[in-house]
């Protein structure tokens, strides 16, 4: 369960953090095309982005430690898939390719998202006229992402604090109701903040 | 099932983002013209629980957890076009955010989940709730609903990495419906118990069609179906392996498949087989098939077990004639 | 000269529920600092929804509210909302963006104002609420106090003559208490608190009105209400300690 998404280190100060958010949106993006391009038959292409992106984090003053976390943390989605990929002629060298050119996707968009706020890639997504539905969405899923998720975890304690068998069942059961209490309390407050809105005029 | 970047080729990415697109188009029409601005702050709120919700574990054994997927949960909720623009927020914070997800492969994963899961999900439900009267008939049509479009995303998903020619359709397929077809069991649990949660605690916020989509248009059941359709034939129908290649054939016709990534693996790929072991499509219909069965019958003596005989004729059935 | 906030004979019900509101009135004065007191459940949240007219039943329903003499209606909504600034209970709710900045400049922007206008009000607001420069903050790093104060700019940018705080002083430490109560002085505009802090009414309100189960039980000078002692307890609020050592002078 990944705890650590506060943005710890979108807001330190460096050259590449301070770089335009729609800057870092794109290089990002063309980083990640130009990988997932790139002819397999030539890895020196490869070894070029991945320098491109270790200077880049060099810059970027995030430490080292944390980077390399968050990347590991994702390793395994990538390869679950690809050991798929070894059941075939030709699997180990696929399997490499696959892994070294998702990693390095990996770490783009590890790097783009540790330095930029995420208001700001939003921002940036208004700007290049992203529906308002969903910005609006977009917008109030982050704003109570750590609200809910801290909710969560006070009823999960309270749960803990007063469960003294670890019967499976019951288990289940009472994570049940912390689901079911989690959308009931975002449905109310849903309401509140509906009103929020009004009072401040909205239309 | 989310696709990291560099696993897809470009005419599965592009063919898969403009299926999203589409229906990502299609269920902010919706909302815009059914959704009553008081429920507009609920979409955001509902992304942040399905976000929160996914992150609690439910224990299995030896320390491995489960863990929520929510798209039926969404759509049971909030109704298919809200549930569709709810998951695809999800998506897109984790792509962007978290790098959960590849942004090359987000038109994928958004239509695997978002609108596959969503809106197909949602259709089951739907129809077997229609089917089976009561709270009964809600909580057995959910969980069924929820097992069946987390194997549907799966094979979606699986017919795209083999529509790239990353991995071999015979290996793919049943190695990711496989697995999905025990995580859905998973999944249709936690959806039934939630849903059972909410219905004793606020039996009124099951009733999302009133609140968020008071009139469903033809049109729009059309359109999503025909997004449908799309998507499987193109991703899916490998499965049939004398049809063309539908998507192989258009990508030829635009220029697209000699511009992309070389691939990897000379072509034409030999017949799908895996030593050992002989596939068919046949044999894969069958395993779909009995496993659907099964997955019909476990949700309904869970929605039994869930909601005993006397709670049969509840007051959170639906109100006549939906 | 009208009152900043008129309330004549009002009443409201929850749907088929119970009465929330059985014929409220009373008026406050523009530049008066009023306290709204009563037990859990009087219905002081309820009363003051209305004065933004956010309960849509409550427009057609009986009684009236005036705001600065004109009735607050469908077709006026929009301008009360702006002249009657509400600060909710729950920061959380009411902070509802991504940056301290744009949730500040979300009720200028709904104004129609133009980019630097915006901004100016922004800065003007954090500055008044006495939290310059916190532009770039996420909310969910700030503390309550400080959301608080968030949520205060952004009433104060819209440029309102009435604030209606709900339980502003709930969940502060007592610095934050001292400092809010410090804040509020300094706004010299009409301001009506609802609260459970009856020290904050004694220091900051020179009147107040007592609500219980929907009417109001008792209005007039702080200190005279305050000190009648059986009409407290009676209501489930008590005689504030600040007034237990008041000397006759």
């Amino acid at each position: 369960m990944r705890h650590d998404f506060l943005d710890r280190y979108s807001r330190l100060d460096s050259p590449i953090h301070r770089l335009p958010p729609a800057v870092k949106l794109v290089s990002a993006l063309a980083l990640v095309l130009a990988v997932v391009l790139l002819p397999p038959s030539r890895p020196v292409l490869l070894a070029a982005v991945a320098v491109v992106l270790l200077v880049v984090a060099g810059l970027s003053r995030i430490p080292w430690p944390a980077l390399l976390w968050r990347v590991i943390l994702l390793e395994p989605f990538v390869l679950g898939v690809a050991i798929l990929a070894l059941f075939q002629p030709g699997g180990w060298r696929l399997f490499l390719i696959l892994v070294a050119r998702s990693t390095l996707c990996l770490l783009t968009m590890v790097l783009l998202s540790n330095t930029t706020p995420f208001a700001d890639l939003l921002r940036v997504l208004k700007a290049w006229r992203m529906p308002a539905l969903l910005v609006t969405t977009l917008s109030l899923m982050y704003r109570y992402l750590f609200v809910l998720v801290d909710e969560a975890q006070r009823m999960q304690r309270a749960r803990a604090s007063r469960t003294f068998t670890p019967r499976r069942r019951r288990a289940w059961r009472a994570m049940a109701t912390v689901v079911s209490q989690l959308f009931i309390r975002s449905s109310e407050r849903a309401e509140r903040i509906y009103a929020a809105m009004c009072a401040r005029g909205w239309r | 099932m989310h696709i990291p970047d560099g696993f897809l080729d470009t005419k599965t990415a592009v063919a898969a983002g403009a299926l999203a697109v589409a229906g990502m188009g299609l269920a902010l029409r919706q909302a815009r013209a059914h959704l009553p601005p008081r429920r507009v702050p609920l979409l955001g709120l509902a992304a942040a629980f399905v976000f929160a919700a996914q992150m609690i574990n439910f224990p299995v054994a030896g320390g491995t957890s489960g863990h929520l997927i929510g798209a039926v949960l969404a759509a049971v909720l909030l109704g298919p076009s809200a549930a569709v623009i709810v998951i695809s927020a999800v998506l897109i914070v984790q792509c962007l955010m978290f790098a959960d997800g590849g942004i090359s492969a987000l038109g994928a994963n958004i239509f695997n989940m978002a609108v596959l899961g969503g809106v197909g999900g949602w259709a089951i439900y739907h129809l077997v709730s229609r089917a089976v009267k009561g709270l009964f008939g809600r909580v057995l049509a959910a969980a069924f609903a929820a097992w069946c479009s987390t194997v549907i995303a799966s094979v979606a998903c699986a017919g795209e990495l083999a529509s790239s020619h990353t991995v071999r359709f015979s290996v793919v397929l049943p190695a990711m419906a496989g697995i999905h077809m025990l995580i859905g069991v998973g999944e249709a649990l936690i959806t039934a118990l939630v849903l059972v949660a909410i219905a004793r605690a606020r039996p009124e916020l099951l009733q999302p069609d009133e609140a968020t989509e008071p009139r469903r248009s033809y049109g729009a059941v059309v359109a999503y179906g025909g997004l449908i359709a799309l998507g499987l034939a193109l991703f899916v129908s490998p499965l049939a392996s004398r049809w063309p290649d539908g998507l192989e054939r258009a990508a030829e016709a635009l220029g697209f498949k000699a511009k992309a990534a070389a691939p990897i693996l000379p072509a034409p790929i030999p017949e799908y087989e895996v030593p050992g072991i002989h596939w068919s499509a046949l044999g894969t219909a069958i395993a779909g098939a009995v496993g659907t069965i099964v997955a019909f019958v476990m949700a309904w003596l869970l929605a039994r077990v869930l909601v005993p005989n006397t709670r049969r004729e509840d007051t959170a059935s639906p109100p006549g004639g939906r | 000269m009208s009152a900043a906030i008129e309330v004549r004979d009002l009443r409201f019900r929850y749907g088929e529920g119970t009465e929330a509101l059985r014929g409220v009135s009373f008026s406050i004065a523009e530049g008066e600092c009023v306290g709204l007191i009563g037990p859990n459940g009087a219905g002081k949240s309820t009363l003051l929804l209305h004065l933004n007219g956010l309960l849509p039943e409550s427009l057609k329903g009986e009684g009236s509210v005036f705001v600065d003499g004109s009735p607050v209606t469908a077709d006026t909504l929009h301008e009360v909302r702006r002249k009657v600034g509400l600060l909710f209970q729950d920061a959380n709710d009411q902070l509802f963006c991504p940056t301290v900045f744009e949730d500040v400049a979300f009720g200028p922007q709904q104004l129609g104002l133009s980019e630097a206008e915006i901004r100016e009000r922004v800065t003007q607001a954090l500055a008044r609420a006495g939290i310059p420069g916190f532009e770039a903050r996420a909310p969910h790093h700030l503390s309550v106090g400080e959301k608080r104060r968030v949520c205060l700019a952004g009433v104060l940018a819209c440029d309102p003559s009435i604030l209606v705080l709900d339980e502003p002083s709930s969940s502060l430490d007592p610095r934050g208490r001292r400092e809010l109560k410090e804040l509020l002085r300094q706004i010299p505009i009409t301001k009506l608190i609802a609260t459970h802090d009856l020290e904050l009414v004694v220091e900051l309100c020179s009147r107040v009105i007592v609500l219980d189960e929907g009417s109001v039980v008792a209005q007039g000078p702080t200190v005279e209400v305050l000190s009648d002692e059986e009409l407290m307890l009676r209501h489930n609020l008590e005689k504030p300690h600040a007034l237990r050592h008041l000397h006759p002078h």
